[in-house]
């Protein structure tokens, strides 16, 4: 894409995409911390999560305002519009990402306190390193402007779907083993949910990007593999 | 016209466009201004034609009321047709034709006569009115299309250059359609009025379209995409783009169309 003949008006726009960069590796860093504390049964980086979102916050909230002024200064057309549009959304779902991140720093300080249910600490971990990379590829595929890897994204957000059903399945198994394990097991449970949904949130995010590079919304259905909505009482 | 493009019969009498070109070129002199242009313009649909100056917008503007016939240089080929007739024939009356295919220039220009005189002036020549009362029904109700009855009525036979910008170039739009033209041609009516009174215009263009196929050059985008609902991209005499305006302004198709509407170096 050429530059805008007001030069001026490509520093506004690389400012945002500066700050939405900056935003999505604040976000990236909260989601492995939060997920290192519950491994490491460490509560001071559950809380360095817990502090940090308000940064997040704040970058969201500046993002946002720096959009306004530039749909009323500039009126952005075209590619242009496409990219405004997108960096508020990116911004939410970033924001969103955040909070989820925040809860499970949350959950950790409550968890550490009870006995670990096996394996599900580095389960959690795997599936929040995964969404990582997911976040980290749609930065990379905004940054870019590379709708490809945008959509290899978007694939892949049904293997968090399934890590996230293994796990279902296996706190259901702990819960009706040993009724004990029912307040860490929901505990972990909320942890894994908030971990798919910053799947979900990072593949809107993808297909923001598609937006912004090809002018159209993917409508193709993406495969979805999150079946817990269905599982009933084994009996 | 000497040298006529064949043209598809289906294409000139599509129901729906109002005016459609076929291989339309125009030179002034060795100038090829315009470069195989084929365009269907629909009826009662507001389309704007934008692109940088000298693109040949405007050019293209008055092949559709032969205001090129007016300029010695100038050659137009090609096939116009408007409701399916050809009016290249050599049996239409460019006067006549004018008088279907009214026009609205940059400048307000109104003649130096009463407001009155300005409106009654072509159904008078065209013979429109029978008597002095239909006349002024015809000055009244084009006054009244044209957003400037209640300013103008009580001052009918002051001069109408005696008039602010906008009232002058709503007084040239009211001169325009006491004709009752089918097509409404303006070449930037707003770009010598204030933001006040281009609002008001470009309101009054959204009510014309209503009775009229409106087309307009402007060189302000933002225009185009408030006042149409087609856009035409013209570059270096060629027509590069043409589709919905709120296709143009949100994902046009062609490299050039983008860079020129959202300001780039292109």
């Amino acid at each position: 894409m050429n530059e805008h003949i007001s030069s001026a008006y490509d520093r506004d726009l690389e400012g945002i995409t500066t700050l939405i960069m900056q935003m999505g590796g604040l976000v990236e860093e909260a989601i492995l911390k939060a997920a290192k504390s519950l491994a490491d049964r460490d509560v001071e980086l559950a809380d360095e999560v817990r502090a940090g979102d308000k940064v997040i916050d704040a970058l969201e909230i500046q993002i946002n305002e720096e959009a306004a002024r530039t749909i009323a200064l500039r009126a952005p057309v075209s590619k242009d519009l496409r990219s405004v549009l997108t960096v508020l959304r990116l911004a939410a779902s970033l924001e969103r990402i955040g909070d989820y991140a925040k809860n499970i720093a949350k959950r950790t300080s409550v968890v550490v306190e009870m006995n670990p249910v096996s394996g599900s600490d580095a389960a959690l971990r795997r599936m929040a390193r995964e969404v990582e990379r997911m976040l980290k590829d749609t930065l990379d595929a905004y940054v870019r402007g590379d709708a490809e890897l945008a959509e290899d994204v978007r694939q892949r957000d049904q293997e968090v779907d399934q890590m996230y059903n293994a796990l279902f399945r296996e706190f259901l198994t702990f819960m009706m083993e040993d009724p004990r394990n029912i307040t860490a097991c929901m505990h972990l449970h909320f942890m894994a949910k908030n971990i798919e949904r910053m799947g979900d949130l990072t593949t809107n995010m993808a297909e923001q990007v598609i937006y912004l590079v090809t002018g159209e919304m993917p409508d193709e259905a993406r495969p979805k593999s999150d079946k817990t909505a269905f599982v009933t009482d084994p009996g | 016209m000497k040298d006529m493009i064949p043209v598809d019969r289906k294409m000139s009498t599509m129901q729906d466009s109002k005016i459609s070109a076929r291989g339309v070129q125009v030179y002034y002199g060795d100038n090829h201004a315009i470069k195989d242009v084929d365009v269907d313009i629909a009826d009662k649909t507001v389309t704007a034609f934008i692109g940088p100056s000298g693109c040949g917008k405007s050019t293209f503007l008055r092949c559709i009321n032969r205001m090129n016939d007016t300029i010695d240089v100038a050659r137009v080929v090609g096939d116009i047709r408007i409701d399916g007739e050809d009016i290249y024939d050599p049996k239409v009356d460019p006067v006549q034709l004018r008088a279907k295919v009214g026009m609205v220039f940059q400048k307000p220009n109104p003649f130096p006569k009463s407001i009155y005189d300005n409106v009654a002036y072509g159904p008078k020549i065209h013979g429109l009115a029978r008597n002095k009362a239909e006349l002024d029904e015809i000055v009244e109700k084009s006054l009244r299309k044209a957003a400037l009855w209640t300013e103008a009525k009580d001052r009918l036979n002051s001069p109408g250059t005696g008039l602010s910008g906008g009232q002058q170039q709503r007084l040239c739009i009211a001169r325009a359609i006491a004709t009752a033209p089918e097509v409404l041609l303006m070449d930037e009516p707003c770009s010598a009025l204030d933001p006040i009174a281009t609002a008001q215009v470009e309101e009054l263009i959204d009510e014309l379209r209503q009775s009229f196929s409106v087309v307009i050059v402007t060189h302000s985008m933002q225009q185009a995409a408030r006042v149409s609902q087609k856009t035409a991209f013209f570059h270096l005499g060629n027509l590069v783009e043409y589709d919905d305006t709120d296709k143009i302004f949100t994902n046009p198709q062609d490299p050039r169309t983008e860079s020129y509407i959202s300001g780039r170096i292109g």
